[in-house]
């Protein structure tokens, strides 16, 4: 899992080094990182992180290890890697259907309708759903376009 | 080298006039070089010497050319009789079981004769099991028209392409439904308007339904992923979603968000024909009756290729098949 981090570090030489060890420990990968000098609050340097962990386990183990050394753990956050779904419905549709659908983390981003109640009835749909969902939003799109009789045209 | 032509209908005549117009070229590789028999379903015209080019390309029937004319002959028979070195297959196509092509084919590489066409029926239905004969009996197997015409896709992956793993091919196959939806896209025109207008201009069939259903694209989709992605797929594979249902009203909400709608064939982790919305900055968005291919590969990333797909345009193909036959032919003499 990819966590965004903010860690608050005393402003003296060699924190940033000594912090990045329980990372490392614990199977932390860091994608990025910044060290924001000019944000300084009080006595603490924040910077900002980007880490890989295999588990939020080993997360928690560092963490715990960063606090015990006077690290602050300002923020923690899960990335997602999100992937945009743009699709065309031509048919009538019952638009709950989508929103109700049970793909986790599916955002509708934003729908444009047209004809809505002629034959010719189709919707625009802009769709966010993590990466490693996208396959299977794909897959739900077409479950209901073919239950609705509708025709799914996604983008290549 | 002694030529036959098998079909002597659209591209078969092309074909002929096409060798007159290039025949110093052909000369120039091969002094020997002649067509030296045609057929169709009436008969064959058969001349071990040569038939006449100025004359095989002045006529629309084969009986015009009487005094080689065999009446009722059978293409089989001629093929046995004529000694001939290539075979040029351009027979209509037909998917359900690939004849009479098929057999055609399998006589002539039965009879150690190379092999170069443009029909993809025998291909859908015995992709395979033609390569294999072709390789068992030491024969040339060439089939560069049967995809997207004029675009030499199957040359450039073998020629060009060697080291390449073929990752995904998409790629708009059939020119009759990309006017269409060229049509509905700049004109705002329905799909009903357009596809009669496709029909006027001869572009597409009385009966459509082999182009607006995807019928034709998705045996394309299937000859790419035998022929460049070593399956062995078949017809049925292909997941199929035509055009017909496709509104003005849908071209022209994702015309909105600068997007077209064309039918893509996709050969990927599954076999697919269907609407695609595609940007209209992407290399695949090609207008009229262009084809375009987008091949996606380990080491070369992302090529595409545009050209005309189907009419005249595939006896470039055919007779660029005919000519690296010739030359490799030569090269081993």
């Amino acid at each position: 899992m990819r966590l965004d981090l903010t860690l608050g570090l005393a402003d003296r030489p060699g924190q940033l080094l000594k912090a990045l060890e329980p990372i490392a420990k614990n199977g932390g990968n860091i994608i990025s990182i910044v060290h924001e000098r000019e944000k300084t609050s009080g006595v603490y340097v924040p910077v900002s992180l980007v880490a890989d962990f295999p588990a939020y386990e080993n997360f928690r183990k560092a963490r715990e290890e960063l606090e015990k050394m006077g690290v602050t753990v300002m923020k923690s956050e899960e990335v997602i890697e999100r992937a945009n779904v743009t699709a065309v419905i031509i048919g009538k549709l019952d638009f709950k259907k989508i929103v109700d659908t049970k793909i986790k983390g599916l955002r509708i981003v934003d729908f444009e309708v047209s004809a809505p109640t002629s034959r010719d009835a189709c919707i625009k749909l802009n769709i966010e759903v993590p990466l490693e969902l996208a396959d299977e939003a794909m897959k739900e799109l077409k479950r209901i376009s073919k239950e609705e009789n509708a025709i799914l045209v996604c983008s290549i | 080298m002694k030529l036959l032509i098998i079909g002597f209908g659209f591209i078969g005549k092309r074909l002929a006039k096409a060798i007159r117009q290039k025949n110093e070229l052909f000369k120039r590789l091969d002094e020997d070089f002649q067509i030296i028999g045609v057929s169709d379903s009436r008969g064959y015209l058969l001349d071990e010497k040569g038939l006449d080019l100025d004359r095989l390309s002045g006529i629309g029937r084969l009986p015009d050319y009487p005094e080689c004319f065999v009446k009722g002959g059978s293409s089989l028979e001629m093929m046995e009789k004529s000694g001939a070195d290539i075979m040029v297959e351009a027979t209509p196509t037909n998917i359900r079981d690939g004849e009479p092509g098929l057999t055609f084919m399998r006589r002539a590489l039965n009879l150690g004769i190379d092999v170069v066409t443009s029909n993809k029926g025998p291909l859908v239905v015995a992709f395979r099991s033609l390569k294999n004969l072709a390789e068992s009996r030491g024969c040339e197997f060439r089939y560069e028209g049967t995809v997207a015409g004029a675009i030499p896709v199957f040359s450039l992956v073998s020629e060009c392409l060697q080291g390449d793993r073929i990752a995904k091919i998409s790629g708009i196959l059939n020119g009759t439904t990309n006017f269409i939806l060229s049509k509905m896209y700049f004109e705002g025109t329905s799909f009903e308007m357009a596809l009669k207008e496709a029909q006027e201009r001869g572009i597409t069939e009385k009966d459509p339904s082999y182009d607006v259903d995807g019928i034709d694209a998705a045996c394309k989709v299937v000859i790419l992923a035998n022929a460049l992605m070593d399956r062995d797929a078949k017809f049925e594979d292909v997941e199929r979603v035509g055009t017909r249902g496709i509104t003005s009203e849908a071209v022209s909400l994702a015309k909105r968000s600068n997007y077209a709608i064309k039918l893509i064939g996709t050969v990927d982790k599954t076999l697919e024909v269907a609407p695609k919305l595609v940007p209209i900055n992407h290399p695949l968005c090609v207008h009229g009756t262009l084809n375009a291919l987008h091949l996606e590969t380990d080491l070369a990333k992302e090529l595409t290729l545009v050209g005309y797909g189907a009419g005249e345009e595939t006896v470039s193909a055919v007779l660029n098949d005919i000519i690296l036959i010739l030359k490799k032919k030569i090269s081993m003499i």
